[in-house]
C-alpha cells in the first residue's frame, strides 16, 4: 500500500482483494490487511522514475515532453518508418518499458491532448478493473504534426505507474491501450470518455452530473459560451486541442550533457549475475540518452554500491572500454554479462550507478554494396572484446615477435587489446626466416632429458638430424649458451632439443640435454 | 527411368547422393590443401569450409602445422585463432611457414580448473558464430558427443575453416564431423589415415612428404652425437 497524507493512494492486487480501497485511512486499511507493507508516497522518487523512463524513450524519438499527471508525450510522427510502423513501435516501447520495470498504458492519437485523454481514460479503466493498484501514473503520448499528414500522424501515450517503483513488471493488459490513427475515430473514442479526466472540470463534476452530462461527447454538445462562463476558458481549450482545433505547444525534454544514472536495488544482491537485470535498465536509459545526443559511447563505468556493514566499503567498479564506440545496447549487455559472471562480490550490493565516461559523435557504419564474406573489422573487434570480457585480457593474445636470439624471448605474445602494427611485427622478424629451423610448439619450460647409452632419450632414443645451431646471448640478463639440434625419435617425430654448454670454462662438466620444442 | 539414372549417375538425382565407390560432391566451398595427392582423396578436393574437420594425433607435434601450412598461408585475411593449444605456439616458426604473425590469435587456457574446457568451447562457438575469422583450430582431449554436434552446427552457420584436434584414441568414438583424418609421423613425412570421409573406405594410409620444409638446409643424415669419450668407454652398439 502506498499512503499519501494518511490516505491510501495505491495498493497491490492482494490488498485490493482484502478490501482496501483508495482513499481509506491508514487504520482502516491496516485492519483489513494487517500484513501489508505500508510506504509513504515519495513524489521525488516518482519524478526520478518518470525522468528515467523519459530518458529511455529518447531512443524512439527526440521529442519527448512531460505532461500533467505523470504522463509522457512522444511525438512519433517522424519515427514510424524507422521502427516499422505504429504497431511495432508501440510494441518496442512496451518492451523497453517493461525492461525498465514499469508498466504503462500506451495510446496513440493524432493530437497530443487526445492521446493524453485516451491514456488517462485507459489508466482509469485499468484501475477500476483492479488490474493495477499502484501509485501514480506515467502517461506518455506521442504526437505528430497534423499539418501535412493528418492520417498518418499518430500519438501514442501511455500511463505507467511508479508507485513503489521497482515492483512493476506485470504486463499491461492490451485492452486499455487505445490506438487511434484518424481524427474521425479519435472524436468517436473521445466522446465516450468521462468528464472527470479534464482537470479544470473537476470542481464542477457534481453540477455536470446534475444536468446529465457525463462524457466528453455530451460535454461538447453543451453551448460553448455558457460552458466558458461557468467553467472557464481552460476546459474549452483542452477540448479543442484534443480535437485538433487548437495548436498545442510543448516543452521538449532536453537530454543532460553528461550521463550518470543511479538505481537503488530493492534487495541486497549477493550474486553478481543477478545484477544484470538492474544494469540492463541503466543501459536502456543510456541508450536513450546516446540517441538523443547523437553520441556513441567508448568507455562506461558501472559502480556497484555495497551495503554499509561494519566498515564502509568503496563501491566496486566495472569498467568497460570499447575498441569501437557503440550506441546499441546488445553488445554492451553481452560484455557486461560476461564481466558480471566473472565477478565475485565481497559484500551484498544495494545500488548501481552507470556513467558514460567517454563519448564520441555517432558515426553510422558505412555499408558496402558487396559486403566482405569475412565480416567487417567492427565485427572482429566486437568478437575480441567479447572473448576478452570472459577469458581475461591476459588469455587472448596476439603475436608480437621480438628480435632476440633467445627463442623464449623472441616468441612474445601480447594481449589483443594492445595495438601492434603489422609492419612493426614484421620488422622484428629475422630476414632469413625460412632457413631457421624453429619448432611451432615451444615448451613453456624445457624438459630435462634422460640419457641412455649416451643418447638423449624421450620416449625412444633420439637421433640428431641436423647440425648444431649455436645460440649464445643474453649476458645482460638470462644468459643462454646452447646448441640446438633437430632430433628424431624412433616413431619419426621431430623434436627440438638443445645441449647446455658449460659456461666460463667449467671444463668437461656433464652434458645436459633438454627438450624445448615440438615440430607441429 | 529414374532407376537407370540412379544407377548411372546418382549425383544427378540429388547432390547429396553418391556411390560407395566414389567421392561425394560437397555443396560447401573447399580450400585446396596444397598437396595434390591429399586433395584428390578428399570430397570436394580440399578442406571443407564451414564444417568440422577432425584431426586425430597420437601426440602433439607430429607435423599437424606443416600439414595445414599451405591452406593457412593461403588465408589472406581474417585471423587464424588457436584455442587452447597444448603448448605456446611460436610465431617465428609459423611466420617461416608463411603465416603472418598479425593474423594469429592465441586463446590461452585460463587456468581455472573445471572451466578450462567450457571456456574453450564457448570461445570456439562464439568465433564460429561470428564468422569473422579465417580459420579456427581447437585442441580438446575429452569432448562429449552433444558438444561436438553443437560445434558442428555452429561451424555450419559460417564459412570458417574449422579444425578440431583430438587424440588418436578418440577415433573409436562417434563424431558428427564429416571428415576425420588421423595423422601419424612417418619417415620423411606423415601418414594420413582416413577414419571417416564421404567416399569409399580407404584402409591404407596416405603418405605425404613434409620434411623438406623442415630440414631444408641439410639432407637427412644418420649421425650419432660425437661424444668425446675416453677409449673403451663407448659401447660397441654406438660405434657401429
Amino acid at each position: 500500500m502506498v499512503l499519501e497524507q494518511e490516505r491510501v493512494a495505491a495498493m497491490s492486487p492482494l490488498a485490493r482483494a482484502a478490501g482496501v480501497r483508495a482513499g481509506m485511512r491508514r487504520g482502516g486499511a491496516l485492519m483489513l490487511a494487517p500484513d501489508a507493507q505500508v510506504h509513504e508516497r515519495e513524489p521525488q522518487r516518482e519524478a526520478e522514475a518518470l525522468n528515467a523512463v523519459a530518458l529511455a524513450m529518447l531512443q524512439f524519438t527526440p521529442q519527448v515532453a512531460e505532461a500533467e499527471e505523470a504522463t509522457l508525450l512522444l511525438d512519433v510522427g517522424a519515427s514510424l518508418r524507422l521502427f516499422g510502423g505504429i504497431r511495432a513501435l508501440c510494441w518496442q516501447i512496451q518492451v523497453s518499458l517493461r525492461t525498465l520495470g514499469f508498466s504503462g498504458v500506451i495510446s496513440c492519437a493524432p493530437t497530443a491532448r487526445g492521446a493524453w485523454l485516451l491514456a488517462r481514460g485507459g489508466a482509469a479503466r485499468a484501475a477500476a478493473a483492479g488490474a493495477r493498484q499502484h501509485a501514480a501514473q506515467v502517461v506518455r503520448s506521442a504526437h505528430s504534426h497534423r499539418a501535412e499528414q493528418a492520417d498518418r500522424s499518430a500519438h501514442s501515450d501511455r500511463a505507467a505507474r511508479p508507485g513503489d517503483i521497482a515492483r512493476r513488471s506485470d504486463a499491461e493488459p492490451p485492452a486499455y491501450a487505445v490506438r487511434v490513427l484518424s481524427l474521425a475515430s479519435l472524436e468517436y473514442s473521445l466522446a465516450g470518455l468521462p468528464c472527470g479526466l479534464l482537470q479544470p472540470l473537476r470542481p464542477y463534476l457534481d453540477w455536470l452530473e446534475g444536468i446529465g452530462c457525463q462524457t466528453l461527447g455530451e460535454l461538447r454538445r453543451l453551448p460553448r459560451p455558457g460552458l466558458q462562463r461557468r467553467c472557464g476558458r481552460a476546459v474549452l481549450d483542452m477540448l479543442d486541442a484534443a480535437h485538433g482545433l487548437l495548436p498545442e505547444l510543448f516543452e521538449w525534454l532536453e537530454a543532460p550533457p553528461t550521463f550518470r544514472a543511479k538505481l537503488e536495488l530493492f534487495d541486497r544482491v549477493e550474486h553478481a549475475d543477478a545484477l544484470l537485470h538492474g544494469a540492463q535498465r541503466l543501459i536502456l536509459q543510456m541508450t536513450g540518452w546516446l540517441c538523443a545526443r547523437q553520441f556513441a559511447v567508448e568507455r562506461i563505468h558501472l559502480l556497484l554500491e555495497h551495503e554499509r556493514g561494519r566498515e564502509a566499503r568503496p563501491p566496486t567498479a566495472i569498467e568497460i572500454i570499447l575498441a569501437e564506440p557503440t550506441w546499441r545496447d546488445e553488445h554492451l549487455l553481452r560484455l557486461l554479462k560476461e564481466r558480471l559472471a566473472k565477478l565475485t562480490l565481497e559484500a551484498p550490493v544495494i545500488g548501481l550507478t552507470l556513467e558514460a565516461l567517454q563519448v564520441h559523435p555517432m558515426l553510422p557504419p558505412s555499408e558496402s554494396l558487396f559486403p566482405d564474406p569475412g565480416g567487417s573489422k567492427e565485427d572482429r573487434q566486437r568478437l575480441m572484446e567479447l572473448l576478452v570480457a570472459r577469458l581475461g585480457a591476459e588469455n587472448v593474445l596476439q603475436a608480437a615477435p621480438l628480435a632476440d636470439y633467445r627463442p623464449e624471448h623472441a616468441n612474445r605474445w601480447v594481449s589483443v587489446q594492445e595495438k601492434v602494427r603489422p609492419s612493426d611485427a614484421r620488422a622484428q622478424l629475422p630476414p632469413d626466416m625460412p632457413s631457421l629451423p624453429r619448432p611451432s610448439w615451444l615448451l613453456a619450460k624445457p624438459i630435462a632429458l634422460l640419457m641412455r647409452d649416451h643418447r638423449p632419450f624421450y620416449g625412444s632414443p633420439l637421433k640428431l638430424m641436423s647440425t648444431a645451431e649455436r645460440i649464445e646471448a643474453g649476458w645482460w640478463g638470462e644468459a643462454e649458451t646452447r646448441d640446438y639440434f633437430i632430433a628424431q625419435g624412433e616413431d619419426h617425430t621431430h623434436y627440438w632439443i638443445y645441449r647446455e654448454r658449460p659456461r666460463n670454462g667449467d671444463g668437461e662438466a656433464e652434458q645436459r640435454w633438454y627438450l624445448h620444442g615440438l615440430f607441429g | 527411368m529414374i532407376k537407370s539414372q540412379l544407377a548411372d549417375a546418382p549425383e544427378a538425382v540429388h547432390p547429396a547422393l553418391w556411390r560407395a565407390s566414389q567421392l561425394a560432391h560437397t555443396s560447401t566451398d573447399c580450400l585446396d590443401t596444397g598437396y595434390p595427392v591429399l586433395s584428390a582423396q578428399l570430397p570436394g578436393g580440399g578442406w571443407p569450409q564451414g564444417m568440422m574437420v577432425e584431426l586425430l594425433l597420437p601426440q602433439h607435434g607430429v607435423g599437424e602445422f606443416r600439414l595445414l601450412r599451405p591452406t593457412l598461408a593461403g588465408i589472406a585475411q581474417g585471423s587464424i585463432v588457436l584455442v587452447q593449444p597444448p603448448h605456446a605456439p611460436q610465431a617465428l616458426a609459423l611466420a617461416a611457414q608463411g603465416i603472418a604473425p598479425s593474423q594469429l590469435v592465441w586463446i590461452r587456457g585460463t587456468g581455472r580448473d573445471g572451466r578450462q574446457s567450457s571456456d574453450a568451447l564457448w570461445a570456439a562457438e562464439q568465433i564460429l558464430r561470428s564468422g569473422c575469422c579465417g580459420a579456427l583450430l581447437l585442441w580438446q582431449n575429452h569432448v562429449r558427443g552433444e558438444t561436438l554436434r553443437r560445434l558442428h552446427l555452429a561451424a555450419q552457420s559460417g564459412n570458417t575453416l574449422f579444425f578440431m584436434i583430438r587424440p588418436l584414441a578418440a577415433a573409436q568414438d562417434a563424431s558428427p564431423a564429416p571428415l576425420r583424418l588421423s595423422v601419424m609421423p612417418a619417415p620423411g613425412g606423415i601418414e594420413i589415415g582416413f577414419v571417416k570421409r564421404k567416399g569409399p573406405q580407404r584402409d591404407a594410409p596416405l603418405f605425404l612428404p613434409l620434411t623438406p620444409s623442415l630440414l631444408q638446409r641439410h639432407a637427412p643424415l644418420d649421425r650419432t652425437p660425437s661424444a668425446s669419450a675416453p677409449a673403451r668407454s663407448v659401447l660397441p652398439s654406438l660405434v657401429g
